[in-house]
């Protein structure tokens, strides 16, 4: 086995965790405080393995707790096969636990401390405050009936004003537990790590659904295809020869007659508003939008066709 | 070792200067006591802590871990002082001990 320092203290300390189990875990700890840092001074030095250096960590392990006044070894390690892959998963954390130990050293550096764990510490209060608010948004968003996506602020039932003071409180009681300190009972704190989790994810979720939302807000606007024709008051139907079609009836492809405008004329000169007597488009053909450069259609074809101009008039 | 030596020599190379473990351990053995093992002086610090004769404190280090340093307090030193006069008056007495018995 090919063991980086770090593995081999965490190994080692792992081996007098195991050997102190007989002590209660405060005392333990308090032991076991210095003894990462001064077996990398002991690595430091060179001349061997800690085992060589130092012995077993059980023999170790019996001597520091004998001289700190603590008695003989409380608890000898049992070596069945039970306890042996106890030791080996314990190695296994113990080792995980060096890694992310250094991990959170090296992200502290990068952070401007000592650890990353200090940095996160200080943002306590913060999460606090983001804890409440997520409260009131879970709250918010279970007691709310309708179909809503998820916005920015909880409403209850509809109220922002109710959704406000539902916050408010929230994130007070959320500052008021943080500041408290963790509740004592082992089973309150698990039920409020619980907690926090099935928050966490209601969070990411939620925001995932606000984020969505707010994107197809911006790029698909609901309901512009339909405005496009709003103005559209009459339909001025051409020929291929440019001649303006009259009594002309339009269709959508469900056979039912598209109607646009109100059925009124407004004349130009006057400015008398009077009821379209046509029986189709356009309503008004006095107001068509190009000139018909033959005032009527004669229902016959052309017979020379350089006598008829070839394109309809657009104008723009 | 003599069980209680280990605590007076622990206090005495407090005595002048604060120290971390490993640190402390050196000077012990610098003076000259080779033997002394490192887990029976980690103990000793942390038994001597408990009884109230040192303090600690955390100093970061830019480069490896932090250190925890112990410190003699008021408490500590009157031991040192006390054990000290102990001492002598074993040293003494066994000395004349010693020679009378390597006289006779």
């Amino acid at each position: 086995m090919n063991l980086t320092a770090q593995d081999e203290i965490a190994v080692y300390v792992e081996g007098v965790r195991l050997a102190l189990s007989g002590l209660p875990a405060e005392i333990r700890d308090e032991l076991l405080e210095d003894l990462p840092e001064h077996l990398a001074e002991v690595l430091a030095e060179g001349g061997g393995s800690l085992e060589d250096r130092l012995g077993p960590p059980d023999v170790y392990a019996a001597e520091l707790s004998a001289s700190a006044g603590l008695g003989a070894n409380p608890a000898p390690p049992r070596t069945d096969a039970r306890s042996r892959a106890a030791a080996k998963a314990a190695a296994h954390r113990a080792r995980l636990a060096g890694r992310v130990r250094v991990a959170d050293e090296f992200v502290g550096r990068l952070l401007g401390y000592p650890r990353a764990r200090d940095f996160l510490v200080l943002l306590r209060p913060a999460w606090w405050v983001l804890r409440g608010y997520l409260a009131a948004m879970a709250v918010s968003f279970f007691v709310e009936e309708s179909e809503n996506s998820i916005g920015l602020l909880p409403r209850i039932n509809g109220e922002l004003v109710l959704g406000l003071a539902l916050l408010a409180v929230a994130v007070i009681g959320s500052v008021w537990l943080g500041h408290r300190g963790g509740p004592a009972g082992r089973g309150k704190r698990r039920a409020l790590k619980f907690a926090s989790a099935v928050l966490v994810f209601f969070a990411v979720v939620g925001f995932v659904e606000a984020d969505e939302a707010a994107r197809r807000d911006y790029y698909e606007p609901v309901g512009y295809p339909q405005s496009k024709y709003d103005d559209v008051r009459d339909v001025f139907v051409y020929d291929r020869d440019g001649r303006l079609l009259t009594d002309v009836q339009l269709y959508d492809q469900d056979g039912r007659a598209i109607h646009f405008g109100d059925g009124y004329c407004v004349n130009a000169e006057t400015g008398e508003v009077k009821p379209s007597r046509a029986v189709g488009y356009p309503g008004c053909a006095n107001d068509a939008p190009f000139v018909s450069l033959t005032p009527e259609p004669s229902g016959v074809p052309a017979e020379d066709p350089s006598a008829v101009p070839s394109a309809p008039v657009v104008g723009g | 070792m003599l069980k209680g030596v280990l605590d007076l020599a622990v206090l005495a190379v407090l005595r002048d200067e604060d120290g971390y473990g490993y640190d402390i351990l050196r000077r012990l053995r610098t003076a000259g006591l080779e033997d002394v093992g490192d887990a029976s002086v980690y103990g000793t610090l942390r038994r001597l802590f408990n009884n109230g004769l040192l303090n600690s404190y955390v100093v970061p280090s830019d480069e490896g871990p932090h250190r925890k340093y112990y410190a003699l307090n008021e408490a500590g030193r009157t031991e040192l002082q006390r054990s000290t006069k102990v001492w002598d008056g074993f040293a003494s007495i066994m000395e004349d001990l010693l020679r009378e018995r390597g006289k006779a």
